[in-house]
């Protein structure tokens, strides 16, 4: 039952993938990739992994695939047109190449077979993929590179604003105080007629100065 | 019980599959798809190295690769709309700017 089980999910999840890779929709690329990572929620569940199962859908398949997803329809992506095979020479090198490592990956899957590998699994203690049990490694054992994990989250929540920010919203003719940048916009646009060229400067001082505002009197931040 | 050497084939299968479509591909989102199923193809294998020997820390490690990715989608598809504002294209073949 297990085997016909793992036969049927295995079968979608390698039907899945080469249709992942042969579609030229980017759609149907994310539909197909979502499929794969259902049957290998199923997979997981045959592993007696119903933890990994779980965020694997929530994680996978939830999240990033709706993000993907989310970018496909945002961009408009069109599909993909066939191009001329660029280094068409290297075509017999690289089916020879593979068969090659296909003949290596054979030898050592034969190998391990033959290793008693399987022979390792003893009966009960069944509770390795437990909430419970992953749980109590990640918060005691693991905790450290739990904490680590979080901080990479929050520098990818960084990094992921900073690029997805409108890059020009700073025009050339803006005057950029470090600082206090909402000086510089209000005080730079008046003149149209007035030449293109940026003004730097370090402080606001300088920045009245060379706007001719030095006398004006006005509300400064430290008051 | 299934043999653990289906669970590698398997995933040497799926794995191989990834690297095959980051190679063809020339869609930036196809593949950066590709790359997520390479990192499921690892994922299989650690859980399955992880069931099959009784130690929990193949799970933990897929738990953290998931955050990985998590963190790579988001920076990654960052990348990809910024590219595509710059070039209105998401073909990798237009952005070689670097190579000169």
């Amino acid at each position: 039952m297990t085997t016909l089980l793992f036969i049927v999910l295995a079968a979608l999840a390698v039907g899945s993938a080469v249709s992942l890779v042969v579609q030229r929709n980017p759609l149907y690329c994310a539909i197909s990739l979502i499929f794969v990572f259902m049957s290998l929620a199923g997979l997981y569940l045959t592993l007696a992994a119903p933890f990994i199962a779980a965020i694997q859908i929530i994680v996978y398949a939830g999240a990033i695939m709706v993000l993907v997803v989310f970018v496909i329809m945002l961009l408009n992506v069109e599909e993909e047109e066939r191009k001329p095979l660029r280094l068409r020479a290297l075509v017999p090198l690289a089916i020879v190449g593979a068969g090659l490592l296909f003949a290596e990956a054979a030898f050592i899957l034969y190998w391990v077979n033959e290793s008693g590998a399987d022979r390792a699994r003893s009966v009960g203690a069944a509770d390795t993929g437990l909430t419970k049990t992953i749980g109590a490694g990640l918060f005691t054992t693991y905790l450290l590179p739990f904490e680590i994990t979080s901080l990479l989250i929050l520098m990818a929540i960084v990094g992921a604003m900073t690029l997805a920010r409108r890059a020009s919203a700073i025009r050339p003719t803006d005057l950029v105080v470090p600082g206090s940048s909402v000086l510089a916009r209000q005080t730079l646009t008046p003149e149209p007629d007035s030449d293109a060229t940026p003004v730097y400067s370090r402080t606001t001082d300088e920045a009245e100065h060379a706007l001719g505002l030095a006398g004006v009197p006005h509300r400064r931040e430290e008051d | 019980m299934i043999p653990l050497s289906w669970y590698l084939a398997l995933s040497a299968v799926l794995f191989t599959i990834g690297v095959a479509g980051v190679v063809i591909k020339r869609n930036a989102i196809a593949m950066f798809m590709c790359i997520e199923l390479m990192l499921n193809a690892v994922n299989l294998t650690l859980v399955a190295f992880s069931t099959y020997f009784h130690d929990v820390t193949g799970q933990l490690f897929v738990f953290i690769v998931m955050t990985v990715a998590a963190a790579e989608a988001a920076v990654g598809l960052g990348i990809i709309i910024t590219v595509f504002r710059n070039r209105e294209s998401l073909d990798v073949d237009d952005a070689s700017v670097l190579r000169n």
